[in-house]
């Protein structure tokens, strides 16, 4: 029996070791006096990239004796998401250091979360909406009862960005004003591509490049009242229109961010249109910004055929935080601290959520991007069409449904299989990611 | 007096040994009990009722009974049932792989075995072609993408070779996605096999070959006649094992297409089904498709296992007797 | 005579360029790709979107520092997580798996046949199929991002367990253990001062093997681990396929792939003998 209890305690032994090496990073807060003060000695950030990282890094500085944990998955194929849903159901049980303080959600699902109680209301941390804010970005972050569950640090407005040699070549002339008049209509931008392509250029790069301008300009909801999924005119005419493009060789059968894609954005490419908001410049042009092979100041902006929105990074604040005063603290940081919105405009190539700096830098004749434009005031672009942006026909199934179509369709359009097969495939997927929407019998 | 007690008390104690067994064999099944068996009774209870999230929502567990597997092997409109496709595709790609993989590791185990060739150099060609087999299979896909893809290495070359234009694309072909997959699963398992194959024909004894020789048999009746039916044991063990790897086939697919088994699903296998399925949180769905792997697992380890014994059934009783008289 | 003799000189050399061409293809066949890989892992991005080189180039250290440096994909870390996890694992997996054999060589008990048929039943069956009742288990536990669930588990490895039970058919007499007995030591301590070191050598190939397979495991891990700060390498690696990372420069994915399989590689250069040997040894008797 002795021998018996000596194994067992053996074994034991080995587990307890194995679990004291394999969690390091939790011992800080239970050797530490903890004195159960109001507010915690941990703040945990869910995040799918490391964007915000990198600002909140330089801008905000951490109180003493916090110690700041990432939690970042890819946003990829919705991994984010379930490992987030996964900690927020678990938010209750857990313990205070391991709680989720703060997470980000992005355009495409945020609705999920606002409303939901696993997010709480910033009046409740003492947080007021500035009214430097636009409006579109309180809308996302409000439930339906009204209270508003977070903020943006970024305001996304999009446009048309555009290699200057190029347009040259097929225009005739890469002026801003002159562009932007050539290609300010669907059948303009057409006419324009075909010219482009007789040049041997392509007009976009991604078949899936203009889909945000179609998406976000949609009437109705992905998902109806009765969880049917239906297809929006918008995204019937997108996919028209890059059956188009792809028939007559005015795009690339790459997805939006393959790297066939952002190749074409070395001194090298042969494409002359990308679609973005402010983020797309640090997110997808880094080749277009390589010291060796890259095209700085080769590139301008226009609003181009259709204005929209495109992406945006919500902070949230997760019920169940011990941390209430810090989040406050990030909130302001990033949508009120003029220093930070300036910074984030003039170092970080960012449209701030802030109108009052975004008119300043607008207004401002000195003022032009160089990081990656030819001078050109680019916030002066974005500030006319961010007026206009309205949140509507949102559901919590966007991202998943919006990457899935284009997954599912690229294979269409690389001519793998034929456009019903590839329609089949979308609603497969649909069922096998949500198995509570319905899908049109094929 | 003491050493007379001392013997007593180990023979009494001899008997009692028994629970010593019992002892030393308690972890592993106390291990096995916790994290497979319940798991796996879990797994197939879970696949009886409609289980899963919708983002933050939970639905059910509400009983259906075998509900699950009727939608698991429900025909689509145009009579598609996905889960016999991801079943084919799994066959498919391991039969591409594994096919390569035994007929090289047989020829090279006769090789590298074979006194009259007396290949030079043999531990360099055994270290060699047995390197992949412990490569991580998720960095080997990564690496087989990024040179592959359509902006890698591989693809510009055969550009300005002029054997393709920039519109190729090796994932958009069935056979190309395929066989990339079969190729990395043949260089990962082929140098096992054949070492494993080696070691069982050096097991078999040399006078059979010597006097085989002198019979006037040649190479390839000795290949047939001796080596192969005296191999048969040790080739099922391969083939079953390398079977029940094929099952599980997940690491090289899922990564090389990023979980998408493009093109047309035509490389989804299914454990990237299953995969799918745990991820989204649909726990009803993951748990029939768990039951039906399993199924699939223990039926195929059966059959082969049968089917092959039964087989050489014959040369094996020969050797028999032949070794019987021998020693007579 | 002399010219059969001739006939047979001229087909043996003929079979010997046959046999050594096939094993020079496999050869260049399995180095190729990770050769390419290496040359790539010294290229930078702008050099990678030109094609294809069969010489290295001079920005290997450049790669190894924004791969080392990267903060996304932390690296180091991961590596190190791995290592503890394949290590602990690998201890925990040989030395029970040791231990099951033992039991079940050594003693008599009742019930001895079903337990090794039953372990030989289990060998056949994939941890995929009860993935789901394990996450289930795991997360009731509180387990989840934790390495409890990646290293314990390994304590019933049937596969390990068959190795070393046929390994102490061959070289462990019952005798040796009566010795003991008669010494007076009791069963546990003469397992673990007598018997292990017996076993030294099969210990190690299966330390070895166990290691790498803990080491390149991926299926398991994704689905436990989220928090940065414990992901492993393939996790990691798999990550990089993902469209977050599609702006890495390709020279530290080239680089962070290099950087995985290294430590196996190493392993492998300096163990490559006792590997290969350790594979046939335990495999099957026929």
């Amino acid at each position: 029996m002795k021998k018996l209890i000596a194994i067992v305690l053996c074994v034991l032994m080995m587990v307890s070791a194995v679990a004291c090496a394999s969690k390091p990073a939790a011992t800080e807060s239970q050797t530490g006096t903890e004195t159960k003060a109001a507010q915690g000695k941990v703040f945990n950030i869910y995040a799918w990239n490391e964007e915000f990282k990198g600002f909140f890094e330089k801008y905000y500085k951490v109180p003493e004796g916090v110690t700041v944990n990432w939690i970042i998955n890819p946003s990829d194929g919705g991994v984010y998401q379930q490992k987030l849903d996964e900690a927020l159901l678990n938010q209750a049980t857990a313990a205070d250091d391991d709680k989720v303080d703060m997470f980000l959600a992005e355009a495409d699902y945020i609705g999920k979360y606002v409303n939901s109680d696993y997010t709480m209301g910033i009046d409740k941390i003492g947080y007021k909406n500035a009214d430097t804010m636009y409006e579109y970005t309180i809308k996302a972050a409000t439930d339906d009862k009204g209270v508003c569950k977070g903020v943006s640090f970024q305001c996304c407005p999009a446009a048309v960005i555009y290699r200057k040699s190029i347009a040259k070549d097929v225009l005739g002339t890469d002026v801003p004003a002159e562009v932007q008049a050539a290609i300010d209509t669907w059948d303009k931008f057409d006419a324009v591509a075909a010219k482009a392509k007789e040049k041997g250029y392509y007009m976009t790069a991604s078949f899936a490049e203009t889909f945000r301008t179609f998406s976000n300009n949609c009437t109705m909801p992905w998902v109806d009242a009765n969880n049917n999924i239906q297809f929006d005119p918008m995204i019937t005419a997108w996919i028209d229109q890059t059956d188009k493009y792809i028939q007559n060789g005015y795009t690339l059968t790459a997805g939006v961010w393959d790297q066939e894609k952002t190749n074409e954005m070395f001194k090298t490419g042969k494409t002359m249109c990308f679609f973005g908001p402010a983020w797309y410049y640090n997110f997808c042009m880094t080749n277009a910004m390589d010291p060796e092979n890259g095209c700085v100041g080769d590139w301008s902006i226009v609003k181009g055929p259709q204005a929209y929105f495109w992406g945006g990074t919500w902070l949230l604040a997760a019920t169940g935080s011990d941390n209430t005063e810090m989040l406050k603290d990030i909130f302001e940081t990033f949508t009120i601290n003029e220093e930070v919105c300036e910074n984030l405009v003039k170092n970080e190539n960012q449209y701030p959520n802030n109108t009052k700096i975004a008119e300043k830098f607008a207004n401002d004749p000195t003022y032009g991007n160089t990081a990656i434009l030819d001078g050109q005031n680019d916030i002066a672009v974005f500030a006319e069409l961010a007026k206009d942006i309205k949140w509507e026909n949102h559901t919590n199934y966007d991202q998943l449904l919006n990457e899935g179509l284009q997954n599912k369709l690229q294979e269409y359009f690389k001519g793998n299989v034929d456009k019903d097969t590839a329609m089949k495939n979308f609603y497969n997927y649909v069922k096998e990611t949500y198995a509570n929407l319905n899908v049109p019998q094929a | 007096m003491e050493k007379k007690s001392r013997t007593v008390k180990r023979r009494r104690s001899g008997v009692s040994y028994a629970k010593w067994g019992y002892i030393f064999i308690a972890p592993f099944f106390l291990a096995y009990f916790f994290f497979t068996l319940v798991p796996q009774f879990l797994t197939i209870y879970n696949s009886l009722f409609e289980n899963y999230r919708v983002g933050l929502t939970q639905v059910g567990p509400n009983w259906v009974g075998l509900d699950n597997y009727v939608a698991l092997f429900t025909p689509e409109a145009d009579g598609l049932v996905r889960i016999l496709k991801y079943s084919s595709n799994t066959a498919i790609l391991w039969v591409l792989g594994a096919v390569p993989q035994f007929v090289i590791a047989l020829l090279l185990a006769v090789i590298f075995t074979s006194y009259r060739l007396n290949i030079k150099g043999q531990g360099f060609f055994k270290t060699v072609i047995y390197m992949p087999n412990l490569i991580m299979a998720a960095a080997f896909s990564m690496l087989f993408y990024t040179l592959f893809s359509n902006v890698g290495p591989i693809q510009i070359m055969l550009e300005n070779a002029g054997i393709v234009d920039h519109s190729f694309d090796f994932f958009s072909f069935r056979i190309t996605v395929r066989g990339m997959i079969a190729l990395m699963n043949f260089l990962m398992w082929f140098g096992n096999t054949t070492i494993v194959l080696m070691a069982g024909i050096m097991g078999i004894d040399q006078s059979l070959f010597e006097s085989a020789t002198i019979d006037g048999a040649n190479t390839i009746q000795v290949f047939f006649r001796i080596t192969m039916p005296l191999l048969m044991p040790i080739f099922v063990y391969c083939l079953i094992t390398a079977m029940i790897g094929g099952i599980q086939m997940f690491d090289v697919p899922q990564v090389l297409t990023n979980g998408r088994g493009e093109p047309n699903e035509m490389t989804r296998t299914l454990v990237m089904y299953l995969n799918g399925y745990l991820r989204n949180k649909n726990y009803g769905m993951a748990g029939a498709i768990s039951v039906i792997i399993f199924v699939i697992t223990g039926i195929l380890g059966g059959i082969v296992y049968k089917m092959l014994s039964a087989q050489y059934k014959e040369p094996k009783r020969h050797r028999d007797r032949g070794k019987g008289g021998n020693v007579q | 005579m002399k010219e059969a003799s001739i006939r047979g000189k001229i087909q043996l050399t003929l079979l010997r360029i046959i046999a050594y061409t096939i094993l020079v293809f496999l050869t260049i066949l399995c180095l190729f790709f990770f050769y390419l890989m290496i040359i790539n892992a010294t290229r930078s991005n702008a050099q990678l979107a030109t094609g294809f080189t069969l010489l290295p180039k001079g920005n290997f250290f450049v790669n190894l520092k924004n791969a080392w440096n990267d903060t996304s994909i932390n690296i180091p870390r991961g590596m190190l997580n791995s290592l503890i996890i394949a290590l602990s694992s690998a201890v925990i997996t040989t030395y029970f798996s040791a231990l099951t054999a033992y039991g079940v060589h050594v003693y008599e008990f009742k019930g001895k046949k079903l337990v090794f048929t039953f372990i030989m039943a289990i060998m056949m069956i994939p941890s995929q199929v009860s993935a789901l009742g394990f996450l289930q288990l795991m997360n009731k536990w509180n387990l989840t991002n934790n390495y409890i669930p990646l290293i314990v588990p390994g304590i019933a490895a049937p596969v390990v367990f068959f190795y070393m039970k046929q390994y102490m058919e061959s070289v462990l007499p019952l005798e040796v253990i009566d010795a003991a007995r008669v010494d007076g030591s009791n069963e546990f301590r003469t397992f673990n001062t007598i018997v292990l070191p017996m076993l030294k050598p099969a210990i190690a190939v299966q330390m070895i093997f166990s290691f790498v397979s803990s080491w390149n495991n991926y299926f398991i891990p994704a689905l436990l681990l989220d928090k940065a700060e414990l992901k492993t390498v393939p996790i990691m690696i798999a990550q990089l396929r993902s469209a977050d990372y599609s702006k890495f420069d390709m020279g530290k994915v080239y680089m962070l792939i290099l950087l995985a399989i290294l430590p196996v590689l190493l392993i492998y250069i300096i163990l490559s003998k006792s590997i290969i040997k350790g594979v046939t040894a335990g495999s099957v008797k026929g």
